[in-house]
């Protein structure tokens, strides 16, 4: 591999790097690489060139080479020097780094790539990144090169209207770059090739690139990969790894024994869009702008680009832990709501337990008492005046003493029914009139009906058959029907506040009472399970009294259900045996009855 | 004369007694409805009712009493008071709020309190009726007079708000002064404020 320039200038080290790479991957044999470097821009003594062919002969003449590859960006002379001073039956591949006219065949097998400037490109690119551009000042060298990429740019710089082109050539670098700075918004500058400015001094581009970038008042276009990084903002550059692929491909050929002779010389103008993301920020140019598949070299690297797979895995740590721990404080507060609700239902439920029970007929029958004990009352007051009077009515006193008596055997009997609602027994079956039964209920209630405004029909048969019933405990069934009536209608209009209360004899014989409202009715649901102990559908009730109501029917013998016709109410019914059918025993039911 | 209205026939009985061997001429109704039915617009006299009644209760009695050309002063009684329907009562004008057992000098004195209510309200009722029956002979055009000049202003500036003749105005007032059997436009302006004329 023989290189016309500095073996350590960036596209060349890019090129030499790209094709041993390919070829070493490509090839099965063994390859051995041997790199030279003339670096002819540097050092051009007149007959160094000669020298170093006689150096390369001289030094090679032991070696039995394969291929030659040259790699030039000057004169395509040089690679005819170097070929005298080789064996002329080796193949070789040449890459071409400039602008010139492809040579005619030199009678001896190679082949090669011309590759040139993708000045279009660059245009394009410049245009595309700065619409706003009217002026664009082409810096050049005067060699050969610099001259024939010159003539290049001119000839397409014809082609674009509305844009002045510049062309600056013959002064000095130094020069170049101090008359760059006072360049001003709307020009843009466009670095050709320069290997040798006006006073004769010799240059790499990229080396003026890096002189002129930094300082200049525009930005700066360049056509070599080489001059990115100089502080130049991009333009559509040759790919030196692309090519030293291509050539790799080319030398493979060559080594596999193919007539080079017959490979056509291929000159490709083709070039890659690649910025300096450092200049774009300098220059204030949005990356929007940027064509698609540009490269952007320089970009610092963010965070997440650098240690993406770090960051997401601590990402969905963090995630995954954070779900955990809401999830887990979220059932905490769950549990310890659902423990506040029992709590609280625990407390209801004692608190009702005892309000319910005494208080929810606390007031009926307090209205009960204070009617004949104020009737009492008044009597004897009365009493007083007429056995005043002179001669004393002993007549009306009489008669008031009649109605005390009776008064006071009505209140007796309110408290003799209280206690006994209250007293905690087991069965005591007597004989029993249901429509007797029914009307005392009817009677227990009355405060508690007018209050609620509910009106309440009993339709009892003038006759029923007696059973064997405890009186106290099927009056508690009885009244807990009527009152859950009640509580049924209470959102109900008063006028249609209507409870039926039936007693009547079943065909087989069976005594039956039905307790029927007007309320919203059952859903079929509560219907299933409102028997159920502590299944309640009323705000404040316990969910016992239906369950106890069963209990005092089932040791009876009977049965005891439900009915409701969706929302139109619900009726209770409950079943009694005939007097003498009741499998009853003492004890059968629960102490808290 | 008292009217004593329960559902309890009992304790309605008892309390009539005692009410008549204070001296009081009692009537007694089992219910609302049936007392409602029967009371005269002249009765005077005072209502001693059951508070929880089936049908029309205390407080509806009292507000359809309040709607009577008679309304009487009404005493409740009642098993148990609650603080929500005594509020209600004695708020709509209840002359007394008592339970059935309460001492029977209390109930005497209520009654005694609320049969004088009954008569000082019957006075003020019957002298506000006198005087809108004089105010009815007076013509149209004769009350928008008055009302100008109760409310101060010369027959000057009344002769220029109805568009007449100022001689036509103190003619009209003349009529006034005699229909009403008054003698100074102070006497006029307070009989007017009495009647309830001219309010706002």
């Amino acid at each position: 591999m023989i290189f016309s320039e500095a073996r350590d200038l960036p596209g060349n080290v890019l090129m030499e790097q790209a094709t041993k790479q390919d070829m070493l991957t490509h090839s099965t044999n063994g390859i051995e690489f041997f790199t030279e470097s003339l670096d002819a821009s540097r050092f051009h003594n007149p007959g160094y060139s000669a020298v170093f062919a006689d150096y390369i002969r001289n030094k090679y003449s032991s070696q039995k080479l394969d291929l030659v590859m040259m790699f030039m960006s000057r004169n395509f002379a040089l690679a005819r020097d170097m070929s005298t001073a080789l064996p002329t039956n080796i193949p070789s591949v040449c890459v071409v780094l400039n602008d010139m006219e492809v040579p005619s065949s030199a009678g001896r097998p190679f082949t090669g790539i011309f590759q040139r400037s993708d000045i279009g490109g660059t245009f394009k690119f410049i245009f595309r990144l700065q619409p706003e551009t009217r002026q664009v000042v082409v810096i050049g060298g005067v060699s050969d090169n610099d001259q024939t990429t010159l003539a290049r740019i001119a000839e397409m710089a014809r082609t674009v209207d509305g844009v002045k082109f510049e062309f600056w050539t013959n002064a000095p670098v130094d020069e170049q770059c101090r008359d760059a700075q006072a360049l001003t918004a709307g020009t843009v500058i466009l670095l050709a090739s320069v290997q040798r400015d006006s006073a004769g001094q010799p240059f790499y581009t990229s080396q003026v690139a890096q002189m002129l970038a930094p300082v200049a008042g525009v930005p700066v276009y360049v056509l070599g990969e080489g001059s990115i990084g100089t502080g130049a903002l991009g333009g559509s550059v040759v790919n030196f790894e692309g090519l030293g692929v291509h050539a790799a491909r080319l030398a493979l050929l060559a080594l596999n024994g193919a007539p080079l002779d017959r490979v056509p010389i291929e000159v490709r103008t083709n070039g890659t869009p690649m910025v300096d993301w450092r200049a774009l920020q300098r220059w204030d140019i949005g990356e929007s702008r940027l064509p698609v598949g540009c490269i952007v070299r320089y970009r610092p690297y963010s965070l997440w680009e650098e240690h993406r797979t770090l960051i997401m895995i601590v990402t969905t740590g963090l995630v995954v832990q954070a779900i955990t721990i809401v999830a887990l404080l979220v059932q905490r507060r769950w549990h310890i709501r659902a423990q506040a609700q029992i709590e609280r239902q625990r407390t209801e439920l004692t608190h009702v337990s005892r309000v319910s029970t005494v208080g929810q007929l606390a007031s009926a029958l307090t209205h009960e008492l204070n009617q004949p004990l104020g009737a009492i009352l008044r009597n004897a007051e009365a009493a007083e005046l007429f056995l005043q009077c002179n001669p004393p009515n002993l007549d009306e006193v009489r008669a008031i003493l009649t109605d005390i008596r009776r008064d006071d055997k009505r209140a007796g009997n309110v408290i003799d029914r209280m206690r006994a609602l209250y007293q905690r027994r087991s069965l005591a079956l007597g004989p029993l009139d249901l429509c007797e039964l029914v009307h005392d209920t009817i009677a227990l209630t009355r405060t508690d009906a007018a209050a609620r405004q509910v009106k309440v029909i009993a339709e009892t048969p003038p006759q029923l058959p007696v059973i064997q019933g405890d009186r106290v405990h099927l009056q508690q069934v009885l009244l807990n029907l009527v009152l859950n009536g009640m509580d049924a209608m209470t959102a109900v209009p008063k006028m249609a506040r209507l409870l039926i209360i039936r007693a009547s004899q079943t065909k087989n014989g069976n005594l039956q009472v039905t307790v029927t409202d007007r309320g919203n009715g059952i859903a079929p649901e509560d219907a299933a399970r409102i028997f159920e102990p502590f299944y309640t559908t009323k705000l404040n009730g316990m969910g016992m009294g239906l369950a106890i109501s069963q209990t005092i029917i089932e040791a009876h013998g009977g049965d005891i259900w439900v009915e409701s016709k969706g929302t139109e109410g619900a009726t209770f019914t409950f079943v009694l045996p005939q007097a003498g059918q009741a499998r009853v025993k003492d004890g059968d039911l629960p102490d808290d009855i | 004369m008292v009217f004593v209205i329960d559902d309890d026939a009992s304790f309605l009985k008892s309390l009539s007694r005692l009410l008549c061997a204070v001296g009081y001429t009692v009537r007694a109704f089992q219910s609302a409805g049936e007392f409602l039915e029967q009371i005269s617009p002249e009765i005077s006299g005072c209502v001693v009712a059951d508070l929880q009644m089936p049908g029309m209760d205390g407080l509806k009695l009292q507000q359809a009493l309040a709607k009577t050309v008679n309304p009487l002063p009404i005493i409740f009684l009642t098993g148990q008071g609650d603080i929500p329907s005594t509020v209600s009562a004695m708020r709509s004008g209840a002359e007394d709020f008592l339970t059935k057992r309460a001492p029977k000098e209390d109930l005497l004195a209520a009654i005694g309190r609320a049969l004088e209510r009954d008569k000082t309200e019957r006075i003020k009722r019957s002298h506000l009726h006198d005087l809108r029956r004089r105010l009815d002979v007076l013509s149209e055009r004769e009350l928008e007079v008055l009302s100008h000049v109760v409310r101060g202003k010369m027959n000057k500036e009344i002769a220029a708000d109805l568009n007449i003749n100022e001689r036509t105005v103190k003619l009209h007032r003349t009529n006034i002064t005699r229909k009403l059997k008054v003698h100074s436009v102070a006497e006029l302006t307070s009989f007017a404020a009495e009647a309830g004329l001219f309010k706002a």
